[in-house]
């Protein structure tokens, strides 16, 4: 009975000392939301300096979360893809803002490179931007708060996933319409509109068949030589090899494709259809007699050139493909 | 120009029998014609010939279930049918979700062989169906390039479809798909409608409605078609070649178009109301426009019409812009369908629905499947265009569209090449009989001259005779290498059953992998009747048809959050997959595994979009894909992998007992042949399943799922 009364005034002592301690930490707490909501009312993805970074991110206690994207934004650092970081990130900001899942639970924040060298340094952190997130309480993970902008790319929808992931909140992006868009058209559509109100007496030049053709023929070329799969995948211009430094121009598997390869294929069905068109010309009648000679001769030889020159392209994209034409 | 093909094709047939000039210009037709087809026929057999005559892949399985169905219960049964076999608990109503045309198709054809006491089995129809409708498409577009430009064109066209990969891809013996004909009935359609504009008739207008009635009926392609042609009118009109001929034409072939494709209960009501058929609906109000105003300006004076016209076209344009935007917000317009924006805005899909972007088929188009799938129609193509260019006809101006609308839908979507390929060839076949025409032509004139003058004239250039012979020998060299591509890349590529493997062995025999059957028929026979299979949604369609099980996804993947639970359960721990499955009622789960043999799409490989897929509804948000990656971002099942990964529900199934195996000489036991490593978690026990059946090679391997322990244990 004793040790009984004992212990449950030893707890409740604890824990009146608990709630205490607990009282003076909630109001410095309490403030420190206050303040952050209203920053970030203001300005979705706050500017942070070294001490505000201490403040509200480094110092205990904590309830929240924050997402910290440290940059280098000035112009003299000359840092690009930290604009468009930037951006993108703005966009996850105001998105998470305008939310209707907007809660204190989760705030977002910027260090700037030149107005918290401090903060790069105590992070140990040399290059930018990077997407830091400090979890409620404890210390961010190095593999799994630290975003890895390598492998998922720093559009506003991954940036949201990611964040969405380590915070356990709700982010719906929701991009600003790209005006720029709408207004190009627009343009475009007023210069064609207006070019056709000048020349509306005279419309022949909409029914010229060559134009038409040409434009037809560059489409198709186009979309053979696989463009739109480059804008789909987003690959790159060329390989280079890290260990040897030496450039590799056609990928090696009929599974990908540079962007220079794309365009030397282009070119290559070009030459090859120009030179079948050549070959065609001896058939008009008003063409000098050696002049056709020269004609089929020079069409049949591009013919055969580039038909061979492209069917080695693909020989070494696909091993074990067995013909060839004498390249 | 006929008369010169007739000349040149009557110094070619010199060895034949004495006959007229018609009569010799039909037989060498018809003798290309027939070669053609059977040869079309003929280069699908491959897998028959290899293996046997069996159904291949996923979504023929289907396919060949419900044609079974169709011939054993007849038309108004497969119309009502309830299939309770797949997407348990839900189930699937499965006449009206389906194109029936196909099913349709191999029913009558066995029907009418029966009636004729040809005894048949349906399998058979099944399996010789789709190289049977090649031929005829063969035959098809030799019509269809004659009535573009010429007969030669036609037989170099309706040659090169018959052995173009692009179409064999999907119509080799045994893939019973409803692209297989699809294809005919578009080209059939296509070549109704332009026998419709040149002649103006109501009965090809209406013989065009009843071709693509056939083809609404077997295909959800038939958008393609029915927004094709409306874009061919309205381009006539632009161009203003708009005539009574068009009118009459499409008047007919939309009103009768519309209310039999309405017929299709699949189809119901979207021809009214969705915005893919709208442009078809708005073109239709143009014609009536058009001619009324034509009618209205031969009856007006000049002035008048001026004032008139520019009146009503500023109100006709508000009220449809106001109509327009009214039916969209109240929702009577439905809003584009997933899949078919994913055409039009390439990155759509891959950024929203992780479903569609796991799908292989709906993969953009590398340069190199164009020209794996098209060889020399790839820059022939652009030179066919060429010449029809040169002499822009209504009809050609159709086949210009289709060409450059279909290579746009083919890059963005590698399995819309089946769309592209009949268009390259025709375009192609053009291209190239025109060239070999022009070179022809000066070879017969030179040695008739050799013959009247006995000497070598060079009257329009020197050495005419040479060159023309060089021009057409290399191009001869060429199609030749293009016959060689396409059986090559026929027999490598496009003819493996994938439901029977094979591989070389060592001494280089061939040995086959016949562990799905096997699996399948296990199941048939050694489960209750009523039992309930979990897999990946792949096999869905196989585990119905050939082991005649519950399922609970397939192939057909209409209910995301339903596939997710599967995914979310072969994702995570034991304990808490044992709970889905439990929810699940599921009594076997079924899984591949390529690690014994080296098959590499098994559902280990697959294993990531399972997590995907799993992770990307509300109640599978704590399985996160990252958790499944080495601290480097590597997803790998050996040591280094991801505990999480180790332990994963898949992992386990794949891999029980795999530890105490030797699979190669000189390796670890537990050595994954596909991915090349011992794998990392070797000894582990399942609590939770008991393994039921492992098939020869270890492909398929079954659990049967625990039931609750008794109480007090």
């Amino acid at each position: 009975m004793k040790t009984h009364l004992a212990f449950a005034l030893l707890s409740c002592f604890l824990v009146s000392t608990d709630v205490l301690a607990n009282r003076v930490k909630q109001g410095s707490l309490d403030e420190k939301i206050m303040q952050l909501e209203e920053w970030s009312l203001k300005k979705p993805a706050m500017r942070f300096n070294g001490e505000k970074f201490r403040n509200y991110v480094k110092n205990t206690p904590r309830n929240y979360s924050i997402v910290v994207m440290l940059t280098a934004l000035q112009p003299q650092r000359n840092c690009a893809v930290c604009k468009k970081a930037d951006e993108e990130f703005q966009i996850v900001a105001n998105s998470w803002r305008y939310s209707p899942f907007f809660n204190n639970k989760l705030f977002l924040a910027v260090v700037d490179f030149d107005d918290g060298g401090d903060v790069f340094q105590a992070l140990k952190i040399n290059s930018a931007p990077m997407f830091i997130h400090f979890p409620p309480n404890g210390k961010p993970n190095k593999r799994l708060d630290y975003m890895d902008i390598q492998r998922f790319g720093f559009a506003s929808e991954q940036l949201a996933r990611w964040i969405s992931e380590r915070a356990e909140v709700q982010i719906r992006v929701f991009r600003p319409p790209n005006y720029s868009g709408v207004v190009l058209v627009l343009l475009t559509a007023s210069m064609i509109g207006g070019l056709l109100y000048f020349k509306r007496n005279n419309l022949e030049f909409l029914y010229n068949r060559n134009a038409w053709a040409t434009l037809a023929s560059i489409f198709i070329m186009f979309m053979t030589s696989g463009q739109m799969w480059n804008q789909i995948r987003g690959t790159p211009l060329f390989h280079r090899n890290p260990s040897t430094g030496q450039i590799m121009y056609i990928h090696g598997s009929s599974q990908g494709q540079f962007v220079i390869e794309s365009y030397l294929i282009m070119l290559l069905y070009a030459a090859v259809v120009a030179g079948v068109l050549l070959m065609n010309e001896t058939s008009k009648q008003n063409l000098e007699p050696g002049k056709k000679r020269v004609f089929a001769m020079v069409g049949l030889i591009i013919f055969i050139f580039f038909f061979s020159l492209l069917l080695s392209i693909f020989r070494s994209k696909y091993p074990g493909y067995p013909y060839s034409l004498f390249l | 120009m006929e008369t010169e093909v007739l000349k040149h094709v009557e110094k070619v047939t010199s060895w034949l029998p004495r006959l007229s000039h018609d009569k010799r210009d039909t037989l060498l037709k018809f003798g290309v014609l027939a070669i053609a087809a059977v040869l079309s026929f003929a280069t699908r057999l491959f897998s028959v010939l290899r293996f046997e005559s069996v159904i291949h892949e996923f979504d023929p399985y289907f396919n060949y279930r419900t044609t079974r169905y169709l011939t054993e219960n007849g038309f108004y049964q497969f119309h009502n049918w309830f299939d309770d076999r797949a997407w348990y608990p839900l189930g699937r109503i499965i006449g009206g979700t389906i194109y029936p045309g196909l099913m349709v198709t191999s029913a009558a054809f066995y029907h009418v062989m029966n009636y004729f006491n040809m005894t048949i089995d349906i399998r058979d129809v099944c399996v010789f169906l789709a190289p049977l409708f090649s031929s005829f498409t063969t035959i098809v577009t030799y019509h269809l390039a004659k009535e573009l430009r010429d007969t030669a064109s036609g037989l170099v066209a309706a040659a090169l479809i018959s052995v173009v990969p692009g179409y064999i891809s999907r119509s080799v013996a045994g893939s019973y798909d409803n692209e297989g004909i699809a294809i005919f009935c578009m080209l059939l359609t296509y070549l109704m409608w332009i026998k419709a504009v040149k002649t103006g008739s109501i009965y090809y207008g209406t013989l065009c409605a009843l071709a693509y009635f056939y083809m609404v009926s077997s295909w959800g392609g038939y958008v393609f078609l029915i927004n094709l042609i409306p874009l061919h009118v309205l381009c006539l009109m632009i161009t203003g070649r708009f005539s009574h001929k068009i009118y009459v034409a499409y008047s007919t072939v939309y009103c009768l178009g519309t209310v039999l494709s309405m017929q299709i209960s699949f189809v119901g009501f979207q021809p009214v109301h969705t915005s893919e058929h709208m442009a078809a609906l708005g073109v239709f109000g143009l014609c009536q426009i058009h001619s009324f105003v034509d009618y209205v300006r031969s009856k007006l004076s000049a002035e008048a019409f001026q004032k008139l016209f520019k009146t009503v076209v500023i109100a006709v344009a508000g009220v449809t812009l106001a109509i327009g935007t009214v039916l969209t917000v109240t929702g009577k317009v439905s809003p584009w369908t997933g899949r078919f924006y994913s055409l039009l805005d390439p990155s759509y899909a891959k950024n929203n629905i992780p479903i569609i972007a796991s799908v292989s088929e709906h993969q953009p188009t590398a340069w190199s499947s164009f020209y794996f799938d098209l060889q020399m129609l790839v820059f022939m193509f652009p030179v066919g265009l060429y010449f029809c260019f040169k002499e822009l006809t209504d009809a050609n101006i159709f086949i210009i569209m289709y060409g450059v609308t279909s290579i746009y839908f083919a890059g963005v979507m590698v399995r819309l090449m089946l769309v592209l390929a009949p268009v390259m060839c025709i375009l192609s076949g053009i291209g190239i009989s025109a060239t070999l025409q022009n070179f022809c032509r000066n070879m017969v004139q030179c040695s008739k001259e050799q013959k009247s003058t006995k000497k070598a004239t060079d009257q329009s250039y020197p050495y005419k005779f040479e060159v023309s012979f060089s021009v057409v020998a290399i191009l001869g060299l060429s199609l030749g290498l293009y016959g060689f591509h396409c059986v090559w890349v026929t027999a490598e590529a496009y003819s493996s059953p994938s439901i029977v493997l094979s591989a070389r062995s060592g001494d280089g025999g061939r040995i086959i992998f016949d562990d799905f059957r096997e699996a399948y028929y296990w199941l048939r026979q050694n489960t209750p009747e009523d039992a309930k299979v979990m897999s990946w949604w792949d096999y869905g369609y196989q585990i119905t048809a050939m082991a005649n099980r519950t399922i609970l996804v397939d192939n057909n993947t209409w209910n995301n959050t339903h596939i997710s639970r599967v995914g979310q359960a072969m994702s995570s721990t034991e304990d808490k997959a044992y709970e889905i499955m439990r929810e699940l009622d599921v009594n076997y789960v079924l899984v591949i595994f390529g690690g014994l043999t080296g098959y590499s799409s098994d559902d280990i490989n697959k294993f990531l979009w399972m997590v995907r897929i799993g992770g990307s509804t509300d109640r599978g948000s704590h399985i996160k894909e990252n958790d499944y990656y080495t601290p480097q971002g590597e997803f790998r099942v050996d040591k280094q992998g991801s505990p999480v990964l180790l332990n994963c529900m898949m992992y386990k199934m794949c891999y029980y007992k795999f530890g105490q195996v030797y699979t190669e000489a000189g390796k670890p036991s537990g050595y994954d042949r596909v991915r090349n490593v011992e794998i990392g978690n070797k000894d582990f026990e399942l609590d939770v399943l008991e393994e039921a059946y492992t098939t020869e090679h270890w492909l398929v391997r079954i659990y049967k799922v625990k039931d609750y322990e008794n109480r007090g244990i």
